[in-house]
């Protein structure tokens, strides 16, 4: 099966900082999660796959089209969705207008056909009753949803989205997740995210970054597995245990390993990846 | 590592794309809507056409020469040019302001082509004008007694500025990725035309956009002598260099981009250096062949035994010019009523558009001459100079009358008009109707005193017919020299005059 995406080697240098180390993965149809703690690589993988930064080494190719020749990139351009971690906009624009120009500069040239497409991707974001609206009039959320119209526009196959639900409020962020899923079908999403939750709910599989290199492949459940015997409840917090926080029962959860005869806790995505973190010798705060 | 997801894969691809020309296209419409909408473009296009509709509201009857209307039409565009520029500026400098660069990077229309696009809604904007300076110059062209000939080259200078000032607004987003760089940019633009449009820098004063000749002549259209087609040239080449360089400084670093720079600066060489020649010797002996020996340029016509000689755009006019001295003779008395006179256009034109328009009196005997502008003040003005030579029998002498003469004269100028009292006003300097003023007329002025501008009120206060028999009834005494005014009034059998009757 050919996928979507196909990554070998990437590597990237920020000066001293090694941003990327030697990244290879492939990506099919579906939402893959991509987690990882601050100055993990994680902008830095989507930013190159989106072809907006070049990699120092390594290979990848995007539905086939190697973005290494300008053609290539090109090619990967016409097929690319991004959401960039701080989308900016343009205020005095309306949504309308914002996805019209973005479409534009993806070579929509038929007025006819391009409104149609911006109309049907403001639809899908929830934004009809508000397309003729100015963005700065918009709020947050909504701004949010423009800036996923824009990335939808086109029907592009690979979807790259960096932390797109960052400062919504519980419930734009459940709005945003039902259009990150509606999103995924049929075409290949990379959500880069510090949401767990997010990841549980949305998506088939999961990366885990650290350090620049990939720490993790799998399912969620494959990560949650990992926790499974490593997770327990104690009224103190374990001085054994790598991480430990006090829950709302006045109990403490420990991750790590248990001493015997611990009252094992059913373990979360969450406990999964706190703990592959702390196996890639990252630092697991509680 | 490698991470495997293991699903279908799909090739979503957008449908059908339409190229990166077609794209740049779509995108110039889109951003001329923008550019065509923005404040400052509005209001600088609603001043312009206001102030285009105003003055020609406001043209006080004066018939438009068709070269000199050319260039009216380009002063006001400037606005327009400098809105244009604060808006492609700012349009240029969208996403580096509002922080969307990292999303448009990585679409498929690169930075240049972008850039291509603002400077094709500069375009627009420059089509725009071009449009309402058509308008501006089709409505002078349509008004009654327009005579001569437009130049495409001084037409075309107000829509090249705006494209010029336009796309230097763009080269300097390119330039300066700041929202200060422009304003500072008009500021100082601003601020070199007002210091160098009121001096006289010669031939460097073409090197801006505008160049107006601060003057009232109205010349033949051959011997105006301003390089406007060079200068068109020179600043459709320089506003497409800003334009090429523009696409460059934004990465468009292509073959064609820099032959396009290369030949536009050729343009730009070319036309600056060919509008710096001056005036040719042909031009220079054209001109002092127009202004010395009119005969040998003019054709003339007779009309009821009286001989109009008129340069050849002005030869519509003639018809006007008869009228009037059909109806100035028509109010005389004696020989004059049937005096033949020859009616000569001329014009001072030895030293261009920047001279002194002055023109010395004739002594030919009954010449008089016609101005190159007609219409509003210039007819009472002529038809005080025809009653002139038919009262004096020449110019020379009639613009040395300094007594009672001017009575009947002043009859003769404005007698036959529907508002005589109107005509009065308009014909005298500092448009009064009491006390003494000068008149005009196309040579040297009169003077009237307080007394004969008493005397003459007094008349025109009577019934027309009435006035004017008893003009015709004492014409021989009151074309006598040294008659005063107070004779004059008796002679007329009109109250004595109280003001000084004193000539300067």
């Amino acid at each position: 099966m050919t996928p979507t995406v196909s990554a070998s080697g990437l590597s990237l240098r920020y000066g001293g900082t090694r941003a990327l180390d030697d990244v290879s993965l492939r990506l099919t149809a579906g939402v893959t999660g991509l987690l990882g703690p601050n100055g993990a690589g994680k902008t830095t993988l989507l930013r190159v796959l989106a072809t907006a930064l070049p990699a120092d080494r390594g290979t990848f190719t995007v539905l086939g089209h190697d973005p290494a020749t300008a053609r290539g990139r090109q090619e990967v351009r016409r097929r690319l969705g991004y959401l960039p971690q701080t989308p900016g906009f343009h205020p005095d624009f309306t949504a309308f207008e914002f996805v019209d120009y973005v479409a534009i500069l993806k070579e929509m040239t038929d007025r006819g056909v391009r409104h149609r497409e911006v109309r049907r991707v403001l639809d899908e974001a929830g934004l009809a009753d508000v397309r003729g609206k100015r963005i700065r009039k918009l709020s947050g959320g909504m701004r949010q949803r423009v800036a996923l119209g824009a990335a939808l526009v086109g029907d592009p196959g690979f979807l790259v989205l960096d932390e797109p639900t960052v400062g919504l409020d519980p419930e734009q962020r459940m709005r945003f997740r039902e259009l990150i899923a509606g999103a995924g079908e049929g075409r290949t999403v990379l959500l880069s995210t510090h949401q767990t939750e997010d990841v549980a709910m949305l998506c088939h599989r999961v990366l885990v970054m650290a350090g620049g290199r990939v720490r993790f492949e799998g399912t969620p459940a494959e990560l949650t597995a990992r926790a499974a015997g490593r997770v327990w409840s104690s009224a103190e917090r374990d001085p054994g245990a790598k991480a430990g926080w006090r829950t709302g029962t006045g109990s403490f959860r420990n991750l790590g390993d248990p001493p015997a005869g611990a009252d094992l806790l059913e373990p979360t995505l969450e406990d999964g990846y706190l703990l592959t973190l702390d196996g890639a010798g990252a630092e697991v705060a509680a | 590592m490698t991470a495997v997801v293991e699903k279908p894969a799909v090739s979503g691809t957008l449908e059908e794309p339409g190229g990166p020309r077609k794209a740049v296209l779509a995108l110039a419409l889109f951003e001329s809507r923008r550019l065509l909408t923005r404040i400052p473009v509005l209001v600088a296009f609603a001043v312009y056409v206001g102030w285009t509709v105003w003055r020609s509201g406001k043209a006080w009857g004066d018939y438009p020469a068709l070269q000199d209307a050319d260039r009216a039409t380009q002063g006001a565009p400037m606005l327009i040019g400098l809105a244009v520029l604060l808006s492609v500026n700012s349009a240029a400098l969208r996403s580096h302001r509002h922080g969307t660069e990292q999303l448009l990077t990585v679409l498929v229309l690169p930075r240049w082509r972008r850039t291509a696009a603002h400077a094709l809604s500069v375009v627009a904007a420059a089509l725009l004008t071009a449009v309402c300076v058509a308008g501006q110059f089709g409505r002078e062209a349509l008004r009654p007694g327009a005579i001569g000939h437009g130049s495409v080259g001084e037409l075309l200078v107000g829509p090249l500025t705006v494209l010029l000032f336009g796309l230097a607004g763009l080269l300097m987003a390119g330039l300066v990725r700041s929202a200060v760089a422009a304003p500072l940019l008009v500021v100082l633009f601003l601020f070199l035309f007002l210091f160098f449009s009121g001096m006289d820098y010669g031939a460097a004063l073409w090197l801006l956009p505008v160049v107006e000749d601060a003057t009232s002549n109205t010349l033949p259209s051959d011997l105006l002598g301003r390089p406007a087609a060079w200068h068109a040239l020179y600043l459709a080449g320089l506003a497409l260099s800003l334009g090429l360089l523009a696409l460059l400084v934004a990465g468009g670093r292509k073959p064609a981009v820099f032959a396009g720079v290369a030949g536009t600066l050729a343009m730009t060489l070319v036309g600056g250096v060919a509008q710096s020649a001056g005036d040719s010797p042909e031009l220079v002996r054209a001109r002092e062949r127009a202004s010395v020996h009119p005969e040998q340029v003019q054709s003339c016509v007779r009309r009821d035994g009286s001989t109009y000689c008129a340069f050849p755009e002005w030869e519509p006019r003639v018809g006007d010019w008869a009228r009037v001295v059909d109806r100035v003779r028509s109010l005389a008395g004696g020989g004059a009523h049937e005096q033949d006179v020859v009616v000569r256009q001329r014009v001072e034109a030895r030293y261009g558009l920047s001279g002194d328009a002055a023109l010395e009196s004739l002594k030919r005997p009954h010449e008089v001459t016609v101005g190159t502008q007609w219409g509003g003040n210039r007819v009472p003005e002529f038809s005080a100079a025809v009653a002139g030579v038919l009262i004096a029998g020449d110019e020379k002498a009639a613009t040395s009358i300094c007594d009672g003469r001017i009575v009947p004269l002043m009859w003769l100028a404005v007698g036959w008009e529907s508002d005589p009292l109107d005509a009065l006003r308009r014909v005298r300097l500092n448009d009064t109707v009491t006390g003494s003023d000068s008149v005009l007329q196309p040579t040297d002025g009169l003077y009237m005193t307080e007394a004969q501008t008493e005397v003459l009120r007094a008349l025109l206060d009577l019934p027309r017919a009435e006035a004017g028999a008893r003009v015709k009834d004492r014409w021989v005494e009151l074309t006598a020299p040294k008659i005063t005014a107070a004779r004059a009034a008796e002679l007329l059998g009109l109250p004595a005059p109280e003001g000084e009757d004193k000539c300067l």
